[in-house]
């Protein structure tokens, strides 16, 4: 496993999560890479393991989840870690953005000490150059340095998300994973937190892994997209090309019921029924029960990803993802 | 002109030194669908809460159907006929439903509270056809049930009182895009089916344009654009009417843009 | 703002999953129950028969666990102790239950001057010692069971109170509660029909805890000689009555009823601790 150190910053390889009391594994064969300063998006509905799948990039796995496949890190497998790497990778390597701002806050500490203490609490830091580098990066997040002093309640939801991404990016690390860190704030202030995002990627070159049930968003902001569903990748790709020519149909149905600004008036078009339970075994397509494409190929055998004809990295995991072309939603 | 099966006039509500809702009127047909949209903070949810008698308004008056919708009652029978006025829908599907009571009984407890002596068995199957819930989910506890079923649950209560008008507070928010779309069709099958108005609470523009004939925009307490959704949506007047539809992520999206012209306002 | 269960802590490998004391315990008090429901058939001789050619005996085939300073049986008053001396917290735990309940969804529920009121005169008891207040009741209505149980139930009143007035004051801000006021249910329709049963296992299982606090309490009420009456074989008074035999090299007779009381206390307080740690765990 360690002939060859990848070239990516988060490698994910064949990730395969089996969760106590579950009748199939709630992660199924994922395959993801994060290269160096990328931006990637994992779109997914809820239980689709989007969450599940960010959070084995910091080795943070449910109690009872039996594991295969690898996660690595700077080539390093994060997987078979022993819990001083872990601590190294946690508040240096890799760090991680919350949907709530504010849950993820103890409200009675002060915003520096929270800052502060993530880096000297593991001496990677000094006080002195931690003090410094938390008013250095609320400055670069558009905050001047009396918001040190302040607690959690004293500040708007947006700027204790700002708050967020300075704490994220204390230890300079390799990768930030942000999970649906917009899903709590109004659409202007996302568009602000996104824009922020999107300028400190670029000046710390930092990778970023953006988890996010909003197909418009994540095609906005990212240069790949992943979609989940039921614990598998149904596909992958650059935006455009997702967007424009889905591959699979999942993916074009969601396109099509999402209520959109441009889309013409009237009724949507609704994915019947609902993803599948985790306590029941699947048998071939995950969306097959939903897939007005399915026939029973897809109830026997579960697809493998394919590769779109003059399109290397678009991978979708359909039986049929030919005769979705020239069906896509017009975007 | 269509008589105003909901009409608010003048409604304000301050909470210590902030106004929360600050002078806001508007009108809602017979069998219309009006959107309030706004971010937080916008007073959107208080002025819903007005309306439904949860909150009391400093000012104004709520009138239903002409009628002016008195202030909380004591008496069971101006307590009903209340309940039968407005309706509501809440935003968190897992919370709006009492965990102990399953899916027929939450529909029987209303239907004996406002229809004593009728036919229970027989409503609570229509009911549940109409917001697409087999019988078979009748037993269910809501922690049996996924979200988009548990707001089935709360949409099929809120219609066992057969209200004049049904508030919707951000109702499909929490719901997956899959789920929010079967809902947002349902519910526009409903309008139809029983000329019911909407009063509909969002913050999201694509909903608004989806499932609203008319439309107003709040910011801060105010009310700063109001009128036909597609002509609000297309040829905003206002610059925060503005910025909300710049706001909506699209590809060649400008995140950068939108936040400078968030300050500039 | 959430309600928390008093505990203390250091207690949680005991508390633990699977672990064998909460049955052992569970066990005991079922056994202790079963004890005091059948005694009258149990008893081996009638509690106040005194044989004083026996008095102070050690165990024997005919008095299996001895006889006391005054020549009476001590199995048997240990059997029938156990009636008055569970008898008494059941009738504690149930009145400050049922009022501290009352006053609690009061307070909650409504709000405003009505919660001042209450909070502040149940937070009036609790600035009074309980045992005060049962020692003051007692010299006012005299001897028998029923003043000292009252006397506590005030007393143990404030500590329901607050906790369900907290779990109210949660629960009604859940939407569900909003969802059956917009729906025309009256105020105590919601309360009873909905909080109560959302809030009653915390409340229950704190109930417990205070059943085990209660009886240390009647038991040293008793010992003191107070509330119940000389005759009546209750644990706490068994303790007084054999002290002096202790005193005689006859340490039975008052070490048996304490050893009771102590594992009764605890069992009480061990089942109800993991009642409660399992209704707080319990996804709502």
């Amino acid at each position: 496993m360690t002939s060859k150190t990848s070239p990516h910053t988060l490698d994910v390889q064949g990730l395969r999560i089996t969760l106590p009391g579950t009748a199939r594994p709630v992660l199924d064969g994922v395959d993801l890479h994060v290269g160096a300063g990328e931006t990637v998006a994992l779109v997914g509905e809820s239980g689709s393991g989007k969450t599940l799948t960010s959070r084995s990039a910091l080795n943070l796995l449910p109690p009872g989840a039996v594991v295969e496949g690898a996660v690595r890190v700077r080539g390093e497998d994060v997987l078979t870690m022993n819990t001083d790497q872990l601590r190294a990778l946690r508040t240096g390597t890799v760090s991680m953005i919350f949907q709530d701002p504010r849950a993820a806050l103890n409200p009675l500490r002060r915003i520096g000490d929270f800052l502060i203490e993530s880096v000297t609490l593991t001496g990677s830091m000094s006080r002195a150059d931690a003090t410094a580098r938390a008013t250095e990066l609320l400055r670069a997040v558009g905050l001047d340095d009396s918001a040190l002093r302040k607690y959690p309640g004293q500040v708007s939801g947006g700027m204790l998300q700002r708050v967020m991404i300075a704490a994220a990016l204390m230890g300079d690390p390799a990768l930030v994973l942000a999970d649906e860190p917009t899903t709590a704030l109004d659409v202007t202030t996302q568009a602000e937190v996104i824009a922020l995002l999107a300028e400190l990627r670029a000046r710390f070159g930092t990778g970023l892994l953006f988890v996010t049930h909003d197909l418009d968003l994540a095609a906005a902001i990212s240069d790949r997209v992943y979609v989940m569903y039921a614990g598998r990748i149904a596909e992958s790709g650059p935006a455009e090309a997702l967007f424009a020519r889905p591959r699979h149909p999942y993916t074009s149905a969601l396109l099509a019921s999402t209520p959109r600004l441009e889309a013409p008036q009237g009724r949507l078009t609704a994915i019947d029924g609902q993803p599948p339970d985790l306590r029941q075994e699947l048998v071939g397509c995950p969306f097959a029960a939903r897939c007005h494409l399915a026939t029973e190929v897809c109830d026997q055998q579960a697809p493998e990803p394919r590769t779109a004809p003059g399109r290397p990295h678009h991978q979708a995991a359909c039986h049929h993802s030919d005769r979705l072309e020239g069906s896509p939603v017009d975007a | 002109m269509p008589e105003n099966v909901l009409e608010a006039v003048g409604l304000h509500r301050t909470y210590g030194s902030v106004r929360a809702v600050d002078d806001v009127s508007f009108a809602l047909p017979e069998g219309g669908s009006l959107g309030i949209v706004g971010e937080s903070g916008s007073g959107k949810t208080t002025t819903a809460r007005i309306v439904v008698g949860l909150e009391q308004a400093d000012a104004g008056e709520i009138l239903v159907r002409g009628q002016a919708r008195a202030a909380r009652q004591r008496g069971r029978a101006r307590r009903l006929a209340r309940a039968r006025e407005v309706q509501m829908v809440f935003q968190d599907p897992y919370l709006s439903l009492d965990p102990r009571t399953s899916v027929d009984q939450v529909l029987r407890e209303t239907l004996r509270l406002h229809f004593p002596g009728t036919d229970h068995d027989r409503r609570v199957r229509e009911l549940l056809d109409q917001v697409g819930l087999g019988t078979r989910a009748a037993d269910a506890r809501p922690r049996q049930l996924s979200g988009g079923q548990r707001q089935r649950v709360a949409i099929a209560r809120a219609l066992a009182v057969e209200p004049a008008v049904l508030v919707l507070d951000e109702a499909v928010a929490a719901l997956d895009v899959s789920v929010q779309a079967q809902i947002l069709n349902l519910l526009a099958d409903i309008r139809e089916e029983t000329r019911i108005g909407y009063l509909f609470i969002t913050h999201d523009l694509g909903v608004v344009r989806c499932v609203t004939d008319d439309v107003i925009v709040m910011r801060r307490g105010r009310v700063v654009e109001a009128g036909p959704t597609a002509e609000v949506l297309a040829a905003p007047r206002h610059p925060y009417t503005r910025l909300l539809l710049e706001s909506v992520p699209r590809p060649g999206w400008d995140p950068e843009a939108i936040a400078a012209a968030r300050r500039a306002l | 703002m959430t309600a928390v269960l008093t505990r203390r802590p250091g207690l949680a490998k005991i508390r633990t999953a699977r672990s064998p004391l909460h049955l052992v315990c569970l066990g005991f008090v079922a056994l202790v129950t079963a004890a005091a429901l059948l005694a009258p058939w149990l008893v081996p001789y009638d509690p106040n028969a005194i044989d004083l050619g026996n008095a102070l005996a050690g165990p024997s085939p005919e008095h299996l666990l001895g006889v006391d300073a005054a020549g009476r049986d001590t199995l048997s008053r240990l059997l029938l102790g156990a009636r008055t001396s569970l008898l008494g917290p059941l009738g504690v735990v149930v009145f400050s239950t049922v009022a501290g309940v009352a006053v609690g969804m009061a307070a909650g529920w409504r709000g405003g001057w009505l919660d001042s009121v209450l909070s502040r005169s149940t937070e009036l008891v609790f600035a009074f010692p309980g045992m005060l207040l049962a020692i003051l009741i007692i010299s006012v209505y005299g001897e028998g069971l029923l003043a000292p149980v009252i006397a506590l139930s005030i007393a143990y009143l404030p500590y329901v109170s607050r906790l369900t007035r907290s779990l109210v004051l949660t629960e009604r801000r859940r939407p569900y509660v909003s969802a059956y006021q917009v729906q025309g249910h009256s105020a105590l329709q919601i309360s009873l029909r909905h909080i109560l049963p959302n809030i009653a296992p915390v409340v229950l299982a704190q109930s417990t805890i205070n059943f085990g606090y209660a009886l240390m309490d009647l038991a040293g009420l008793s010992f003191l000689g107070l509330g119940v009456p000389a005759l009546t074989p209750d644990w706490g008074r068994m303790v007084f009555d054999g002290q002096t035999a202790i005193q005689h090299g006859y340490p039975l007779s008052a070490i048996l009823p304490s050893a009771f009381i102590v594992l009764t206390v605890v069992a009480f307080n061990v089942v109800g601790e993991r009642w409660a740690d399992r209704v707080a765990r319990r996804d709502r």
